[in-house]
């Protein structure tokens, strides 16, 4: 689970472009929106892509994908639950 | 006054203004479910139009737009070739079915000037085309831009040209947002789930011969910027309630001067919800509203023009077509909309559009025969210039001094380096630019140069922006993805609009005025005239106007701020 985690921030780093942060500089926890990290809607799309190429999971409504988003967590949790 | 004269629409729906108005009016669309090989796995709800073009010359868009203008010119006895007539371009994407994965050639008609020349060039017209490229509000921005050159005194005549394709460029890009249903479009119902893709070219001429008038005038418009993020429509809808109330006010008319509102209504859930709130915040709430979306999709850079040449149609009968599919209110702030025709009586209509950048417009219609007198605009000849910067071979020009020299023993720095420099140089804190395309990051960096000092009112301050190559660079990297059938990516995708540089600097600097684009094959003259024009008509303290282009590392950033 731990190395999925520091899978899935290596993703998201690389996706959305975020420079001068690391893998350790994502809290586990924290939210990934709003306050967080920053993120938007544009980014949201971009982690369901991820999704969608790393781990075969598709999910076709972008609002069924907001608790999911929520942090690391529970993106990790999802992606194991779900990955082909 | 800037005239209605005669119009020609092309859709699924067939050819002419009257034919397809006539084909609504039976409750026909034009959507088709559609298989999409590569793009979909389900067949979605398309509207297309099934005619071959008939040039060798010409592409198909460019056939298409040829013939809808050539009509119009035609029937309006309008001189093309006299230099008293103009011609301006509504497209978001031209002829980019025919782009490659490397940089076009100089005379290819991915350029949407070149696409724009060669329009010209079959229809006889000799001036100059005016490319207006402002996401989905070009065909209205196409219609505000030649009401005011008309009063401005620069054309007597202009054909207004709109269109766009349904290519697999777009449509990978906006599946990539999840913002297609998978059926027909219902705009401000409850169970609406996303917009339907068309296809369309709309022409008309609006003149300033009362004799070429076919009973409407543009009475008003009004543009502003949401400057609140590039892709998602604003949560308040107060810019495009603004836009709503400059239109009216321009046109000097109230709400009960208003007979009905043809929204926007993509039916994607954000900008419905949107729109129902700006509707109430401009005092329309109880106007019958309707879209035309479950007729022809969203027709991109055409929707404006076509939409408001039906909406003539509709003025002109009293009787308002019905937005089809819709059953049961589904925005926080209800519309008054219905899925059957309705009777309306009034002489006024308000359009509006809004789009990706933040970008709103709204035009008021009015009948000829009960319009008010629309006062002519003395463009700014030599405004005041308050600002200027320059950005070009690893060197900042900020008001006639090097601000920032990147060069290193020498050696010009390239695009990437370069820019992160200078952003870091400024000390500014948005991680937000990193996710910037290139265009974006120098539009960026080169406002916060500018912006510094410059005091402005919310919406009294517009920006006019040029450049050669549209979104060339976003468009190659959207479409190399897409070319080795990988998905699109929404964070290129929604670069692929020269506009949202626009709203980058907007949301940066709370610029709410109007943001818009013109695409110019050289020199950004077009634009220039045009924010004289603008300054000239009062709306606007500042201007900010200029170029920017970046293709492949390749850059050039040049602006001024305008005072009145």
């Amino acid at each position: 689970m731990e190395q999925l985690k520091e899978q899935l921030k290596q993703h998201i780093i690389e996706a959305l472009s975020l420079e001068d942060i690391t893998p350790a500089d994502i809290d586990n926890e924290a939210p990934l929106f709003g306050d967080g990290l920053g993120l938007d809607s544009i980014d949201a799309l971009e982690i369901i892509l991820i999704l969608e190429k790393h781990y075969g999971i598709h999910i076709a409504n972008a609002a069924d994908a907001r608790p999911i988003f929520k942090s690391i967590n529970t993106l990790a949790e999802f992606v194991s639950a779900n990955k082909k | 006054m800037a005239y209605i004269g005669d119009s020609c629409v092309m859709t699924g729906l067939g050819l002419g203004t009257g034919v397809n108005y006539a084909s609504m009016k039976a409750y026909k669309t034009g959507l088709k479910v559609t298989e999409l090989p590569g793009l979909s796995e389900k067949p979605l709800p398309v509207q297309t139009i099934e005619r071959k073009p008939r040039s060798r010359k010409l592409s198909r868009l460019e056939w298409m737009m040829k013939t809808c203008a050539a009509d119009v010119i035609s029937k309006s006895g309008t001189e093309a070739s006299s230099e008293r007539t103009g011609i301006i371009i509504s497209t978001t994407k031209g002829n980019i079915g025919e782009l490659g994965t490397g940089e076009p050639e100089d005379g290819s008609r991915v350029y949407l000037w070149n696409m724009a020349k060669n329009v010209a060039k079959a229809l006889r017209v000799n001036t100059e085309p005016i490319v207006v490229s402002n996401a989905c509000v070009s065909g209205v921005a196409a219609l505000i831009v030649a009401q005011r050159l008309i009063r401005a005194g620069r054309y007597d005549d202009i054909i207004v040209i709109g269109g766009d394709e349904v290519t697999t460029f777009t449509t990978s890009g906006f599946l990539a947002f999840k913002s297609v249903s998978e059926k027909p479009c219902r705009p401000y119902d409850k169970e609406r789930d996303g917009l339907s893709l068309g296809e369309a070219v709309a022409a008309v001429v609006v003149s300033n011969d009362k004799k070429k008038s076919r009973g409407t005038i543009i009475e008003g418009g009004g543009m502003s910027n949401d400057a609140n993020h590039i892709s998602g429509p604003s949560r308040t809808g107060e810019p495009l309630a603004e836009a709503i109330k400059q239109a009216m006010e321009e046109a000097q008319v109230g709400v009960d001067d208003i007979a009905f509102v043809n929204a926007h209504g993509t039916a994607t859930v954000y900008n419905d919800e949107m729109e129902s709130k700006a509707i109430a915040l401009a005092g329309l709430g109880v106007k019958p509203v309707n879209s035309l979306k479950p007729y022809y999709g969203h027709t991109l850079g055409a929707s404006g023009l076509l939409e408001a040449m039906i909406g003539v149609e509709e003025l002109k009968e009293g009787k308002l077509l019905g937005t089809m599919g819709y059953e049961t209110p589904g925005t926080p702030v209800e519309v008054n909309v219905s899925g059957k025709h309705r009777e309306v009586s009034g002489s006024r209509f308000i359009k509006t559009a809004s789009g990706f950048g933040g970008c709103n417009a709204a035009v008021v219609i009015a009948k000829e025969s009960e319009a008010h007198r629309s006062s002519s605009i003395v463009p700014v000849v030599k405004p005041k210039r308050i600002a200027r910067c320059r950005i070009e071979g690893g060197i900042v020009e900020l008001n006639g001094k090097i601000e920032y020299d990147g060069r290193k023993d020498g050696e010009e720095p390239d695009f990437g380096t370069f820019v992160r420099e200078i952003y870091h140089s400024q000390g500014d804190n948005n991680l937000k630019f990193f996710k910037m395309n290139d265009m974006c990051k120098l539009g960026y960096v080169a406002a916060n140069y500018m912006m510094k000092g410059v005091e402005h009112g919310e919406y009294d301050m517009a920006i006019v922006m040029s450049n050669r190559s549209s979104s060339m660079d976003a468009d190659l990297q959207h479409w190399r993805i897409v070319e080795k059938g990988e998905p699109a990516s929404p964070a290129v995708f929604v670069y692929t609009l020269p506009n949202i540089v626009m709203g980058e600097m907007a949301i940066k600097h709370g610029i709410k005025g109007e943001t818009i684009f013109i695409v110019d094959r050289k020199s950004g003259e077009q634009g220039r005239e045009y924010a004289k024009v603008l300054l000239g008509s009062g709306k606007y303290g500042k201007v900010m106007n200029g170029w920017c282009d970046v293709v492949e590392g390749k850059y050039r950033f040049e602006a001024e701020i305008w005072s009145r």
